[in-house]
C-alpha cells in the first residue's frame, strides 16, 4: 500500500481523531474540573496529536491514544502550579469509616439507583474523588476503557488500576450517599453521634 | 503457571469472590475464574445480593455519564489552532 499523501493524512485526522473530541473534552473536564482549563487541555492535546499523527497506528483505539496525550498535557500544565497530593492510600480511612455504615449506604443507594435524576449527585460525587481514583473510575466507568487501556493511559500497572477502581468505586458510593441525602433523595437515617 | 493463591481451590470463598467481584462485573476476570465466580454466585445468596447491588451501581454511574458535548466554540477554537499548524482537512463529524 502506498504511503498516503498529506491530504489523506489530514482527512484521516478529521475522520478519526477529531471525531473523538466529545470524549476528549469530557475526559479533560474530569481531569481539570474546570471549564477553562479543560478547554486549554483539549486544544493543546489536539495540536500535539496532529503533530504526532504519523505515530498513530490506524486501527488501534484512538481514544486511548488521545486520552494519554490529554493527560500528559494536563500533568504538564499542572507542574507549574501546586501539585495535588496523589497518595495511593488517600481516602482509605473514609472507606474504613464507612464499613460500619455499609449496610445503610447500600440500602439507601439501592433504593435510588434507578432514578433518572441522579446525574447531578453522581457528577458531584465523582468530582470529589481524589484524583488517582477519579481518573481510574472515569476511564473505565464513563469512557468504557479496559483495565489494560486505563493502565496504559495512567502509566500504572494493571493491578493498580484494579485497586484504584475498587477503592474509588467504594468512595464514590459513600460520597454519593451523602449527596443523595443532602438532596433529600435518601432520608437522613443515621444520626451522627458527634453532630452538633 | 502462576495462580492467585486466594483462588487456588476449585471453590471460591466469599472473601475471594467479593475481592474479585468488580473484575467479574467488568468482564476482566478471565474465562476460568469467571466460571468459578459465577458458580459461587449461584450458591451464595450473600454474594449474589452484593453482585446485584454493584451491578446496579455501575449501571447508574454509566447512565449518568454527562451527555456533555464539546462546545461549538471550543471546536472552532481547536480547528483554528490546527489550521495555523498546517492542517488542511475539513471538520466532518
Ligand atoms: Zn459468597
Amino acid at each position: 500500500m502506498r504511503k498516503p499523501a498529506a491530504t489523506d493524512a489530514h482527512a484521516a485526522f478529521s475522520a478519526v481523531a477529531l471525531a473523538a473530541i466529545d470524549d476528549v473534552y469530557r475526559f479533560a473536564r474530569s481531569l481539570t474540573r474546570d471549564e477553562a482549563d479543560a478547554e486549554d487541555v483539549v486544544q493543546e492535546a489536539y495540536l500535539r496529536a496532529f503533530r504526532s499523527w504519523h505515530t498513530f497506528e490506524m486501527g488501534t483505539d484512538v481514544r486511548r491514544w488521545l486520552f494519554t496525550i490529554a493527560r500528559n498535557v494536563f500533568l504538564r500544565s499542572r507542574e507549574k502550579g501546586k501539585r495535588e497530593v496523589t497518595l495511593d492510600d488517600d481516602g482509605a480511612e473514609i472507606v474504613d469509616a464507612a464499613q460500619a455504615r455499609e449496610q445503610w449506604i447500600q440500602g439507601g443507594l439501592d433504593a435510588i439507583l434507578e432514578r433518572t435524576d441522579l446525574g447531578p449527585a453522581i457528577a458531584a460525587a465523582l468530582a470529589e474523588l481524589p484524583e488517582p481514583y477519579r481518573e481510574a473510575v472515569v476511564l473505565v466507568d464513563l469512557e468504557d476503557q479496559s483495565y489494560e487501556a486505563a493502565a496504559e493511559v495512567l502509566e500504572i500497572p494493571i493491578g493498580t488500576v484494579r485497586s484504584r477502581l475498587f477503592r474509588g468505586r467504594k468512595l464514590l458510593q459513600v460520597s454519593l450517599a451523602q449527596h443523595a441525602m443532602d438532596a433529600g433523595l435518601i432520608p437522613r437515617a443515621t444520626p451522627a453521634p458527634s453532630a452538633e | 503457571m502462576m495462580r492467585d493463591h486466594a483462588m487456588d481451590t476449585d471453590h471460591i470463598d466469599c472473601a475471594s469472590a467479593m475481592e474479585r467481584l468488580f473484575e467479574f462485573l467488568d468482564g476482566e476476570l478471565g474465562p476460568e475464574l469467571e466460571v468459578r465466580l459465577r458458580a459461587h454466585l449461584e450458591v451464595c445468596s450473600h454474594c449474589f445480593g452484593q453482585a446485584g447491588f454493584e451491578r446496579r451501581f455501575l449501571a447508574a454511574v454509566q447512565a449518568a455519564r454527562e451527555a456533555e458535548r464539546c462546545p461549538d466554540r471550543l471546536r472552532s477554537r481547536v480547528l483554528e489552532a490546527l489550521q495555523r499548524e498546517g492542517w488542511t482537512g475539513s471538520d466532518t463529524p
